[in-house]
């Protein structure tokens, strides 16, 4: 209930405040919004496995977020900053997509 | 691979297991049950949503602004064309005033600026002709395609020189003829024929044999003319001599294109006479006229004279008079007489003498 509450709350922040985004972060948005898919889903395979922890979850995506964003920016000062936030959606897109296979098993054991 | 399967394999963060772990196997826990924790995972979650919302507002609001800039760029090119359409049709409607104002400032017996135009070689004119296709021998090494600049020279005596060109443009002059070109280059009284090294220059522009030389005329009648001129036989005694072919047709219709670049920078038009019968004299090189005596007949009115044998010029009235854009040059007005008839026809072509 609560759980729904939050994201129902967060997209009417998101849509209603228009938060001005940095010109300086906004080649990490798509980073943090792969990042955040990432937690979304761990979070929902872990209740679903029956381990899921709310400490874990926020704290795991918080971290998701800004290690993503320090490695493109890291890239960045390097030059190789698109290879990077490619590495990084590939691994965050694999962990997706298998958390994504296990949330299916456990809602249709198949 | 073993990166790949690392992170296949621990797709969930493990953080979960060793909470789990910690807490001892009582049971599944979905939901946290405290408050706080609910509060928590309600912040995460808001978190989260906020994020995706950002991420997708934010392509969303891109999106426009670059339909905007792509629509500011058609709206650039739309107007600059507009611009560009309108100042088009400024210069049709000048160019049209130009030509009723020459018209107005001729007398109404002279001729009119656009067969001058034709006449000296700026403006198209069409008609009938004849065409004469000169071939270097073969075996010269200069065929159809191969750039003149490369060949074996004029050492070889099989291609053509340009002395032969001057000499079959001359006898075409005398022959009737009233417009010559050259593989497309209007001969005017400024062009010369002349060579640079090992090709043939027209006006400063190599040519590519075949020669390709067209000339507007009574078609039959220039053909029989030129035949039995100088010009043809020394035409049948190349090819005899040396293998140079040589074919002469005449054409229903041809075009000549206008010359371009004919720029008179330090000839001045002499000032007419004032008597409005008497032509004025020649203004030097941009007549054809340009002959021995540096001057136009003075006798001849409104139309070509046929004084001289032959008219290198297009008669009002002739061949070459069938269609002639009007030619916004003024220099076709400027006080030089409406024919250019004395002199030696094989002299219009400038430097065009052997």
């Amino acid at each position: 209930m609560i759980a729904v509450l939050g994201l129902v709350i967060g997209v009417v922040v998101g849509l209603f405040v228009q938060p001005e985004v940095p010109d300086a972060v906004v080649p990490y948005l798509p980073i943090a919004v792969v990042a955040a898919l990432d937690a979304v889903f761990g979070g929902v395979r872990a209740m679903l496995d029956g381990i899921f922890n709310d400490k874990v979850f926020i704290v795991s995506f918080l971290s998701n977020v800004v290690v993503a964003a320090l490695i493109v920016f890291l890239g960045d000062q390097l030059g190789v900053g698109s290879q990077l936030s490619t590495g990084v959606v590939v691994v965050l897109g694999i962990r997706i997509f298998s958390n994504a296979a296990a949330i299916r098993r456990h809602v249709f054991r198949a | 691979m073993s990166l790949l399967t690392n992170v296949m394999d621990h797709s969930l963060d493990e953080g979960y297991a060793e909470a789990a772990a910690a807490r001892g196997g009582d049971g599944p826990y979905r939901i946290p049950g405290t408050a706080r924790g609910l509060l928590t995972l309600g912040a995460g979650l808001a978190l989260v949503g906020a994020v995706l919302t950002v991420g997708a507002v934010n392509a969303h609001e891109a999106e426009p602004t670059l339909a905007k800039e792509r629509d500011a760029l058609i709206h650039r090119i739309n107007d600059s064309n507009g611009s560009a359409d309108q100042l088009q049709k400024q210069v049709q409607e000048l160019r049209r005033r130009v030509d009723s104002t020459q018209q107005q400032a001729l007398a109404p017996g002279e001729v009119d600026p656009a067969v001058l135009a034709g006449a000296v070689g700026l403006a198209e004119v069409t008609g009938p002709g004849v065409k004469l296709v000169l071939e270097d021998a073969t075996g010269t090494g200069a065929g159809g395609n191969v750039d003149p600049r490369s060949g074996q020279g004029f050492s070889n005596s099989g291609r053509l020189r340009d002395r032969d060109l001057q000499l079959v443009v001359n006898g075409l002059w005398s022959s009737g003829a009233e417009a010559v070109a050259i593989n497309g280059q209007r001969l005017t009284a400024l062009s010369a024929i002349r060579a640079a090294g090992e090709a043939v220059l027209v006006d400063n522009r190599p040519l590519v044999p075949p020669y390709t030389v067209q000339a507007l005329g009574n078609g039959p009648k220039l053909v029989g003319a030129f035949e039995s001129a100088m010009a043809g036989q020394y035409l049948r005694l190349l090819q005899e001599k040396y293998g140079i072919k040589s074919t002469i047709s005449a054409q229903k219709s041809l075009t000549l294109p206008a010359a371009v670049g004919v720029t008179l920078r330090t000839a001045q038009p002499a000032l007419p006479e004032p008597s409005p019968t008497a032509s004025p004299p020649a203004s030097g090189e941009a007549s054809p006229s340009a002959g021995p005596s540096g001057s136009a007949s003075p006798s001849t009115g409104g139309t070509a004279s046929p004084s001289g044998t032959t008219s290198p010029s297009a008669k009002p009235t002739g061949q070459a008079s069938g269609k002639r854009s009007p030619s916004p040059s003024a220099k076709t007005t400027t006080g030089r007489p409406p024919t250019a008839t004395t002199g030696s026809p094989s002299a219009a072509t400038g430097a065009a003498r052997p």
